[in-house]
């Protein structure tokens, strides 16, 4: 996005993606042109501090889910090693009785 | 988790792995393990269980103390339910994982209800957000349903009965 001055005139210009390349596509002159620069500017910043009230939220999500998870896994293991010492094996995901304990 | 605890449970895990391919020696030492430290292991265990769910209950009730007395209520209900009458310390653990795991799925959905509430009205939820959320939640309820699998298994290897657990989940439409 670019907002340039040629001859005491404004000229603003947004850069679209087309494929591998980027075109500087024409959007107006003069005044005109200052108000879609600003624009363009508030929608940037506000685009950027949603994802970053997005990345925030999802590490808070992923705090919550971390501590769960970390008692989750103790307790699996607990249980594996109960079912193993018990004379239990895995065998295809199920749990059956060893025939050598 | 303290270090030590940490340090039985990776031990814990690599004795079930060699006793579980065939081990004998390991078997006997994993015995041993579960006896000597089983308790102190279950006890931390439930220790951080009951942190998160105390973390998770203050977030849901956002401060409000009928709510927190509410879900505090409930969630004992659900432990003494679950649980049933005289538990082993291993039904007890389950029971909690299950507890938090309802918990923790309730308390996603809850905070991801209502930011659709706040942001959908200002077109401003991003599809991969919504799609990493999604992930949060489905591994979440992956984990709960998990959870219960493996109390009913114990339950049933416990009582010495063959073990074949199907999980069914309703999805009613509000």
């Amino acid at each position: 996005m670019t907002l340039e001055r040629r001859d005491g005139r404004l000229y603003y210009y947004r850069s679209v993606r087309d494929g591998e390349r980027v075109r500087k596509v024409y959007v107006g002159a003069g005044e005109f042109a200052r108000i879609c620069s600003e624009t363009d500017v508030l929608q940037r910043t506000s685009r950027r501090a949603q994802r970053e009230r997005e990345r925030a939220e999802l590490e808070r999500l992923e705090g919550l889910v971390a501590l769960v998870e970390e008692f989750s896994e103790a307790a699996q293991v607990l249980v594996t090693a109960h079912l193993v010492a018990g004379g239990y094996r895995k065998h295809k995901g199920e749990w059956r009785r060893a025939r050598s304990v | 988790m303290s270090e030590d605890a940490r340090g039985r449970l990776t031990e814990l895990k690599v004795l079930s792995e060699k006793a579980g391919a065939g081990d004998k020696e390991a078997r006997k030492e994993l015995r041993r393990l579960v006896r000597a430290s089983s308790p102190e292991v279950i006890a931390e265990a439930s220790g951080i269980a009951r942190r998160a769910e105390w973390m998770l209950v203050k977030i849901i009730s956002a401060g409000e103390p009928l709510m927190e007395e509410a879900l505090e209520e409930r969630m004992q209900q659900m432990r003494s339910q679950i649980a049933g009458e005289d538990p082993t310390p291993l039904e007890v653990l389950l029971t909690e994982r299950v507890v938090a795991g309802w918990l923790l799925v309730e308390v996603l959905e809850g905070l991801i209800a209502a930011q659709y509430q706040r942001d959908i009205k200002a077109h401003r939820v991003a599809p991969t957000y919504v799609i990493q959320q999604s992930r949060i939640v489905e591994s979440a309820t992956r984990r709960y349903l998990a959870a219960i699998r493996e109390l009913v298994r114990v339950r049933k290897l416990q009582a010495g009965a063959p073990v074949q657990v199907n999980t069914q989940v309703n999805v009613l439409r509000g």
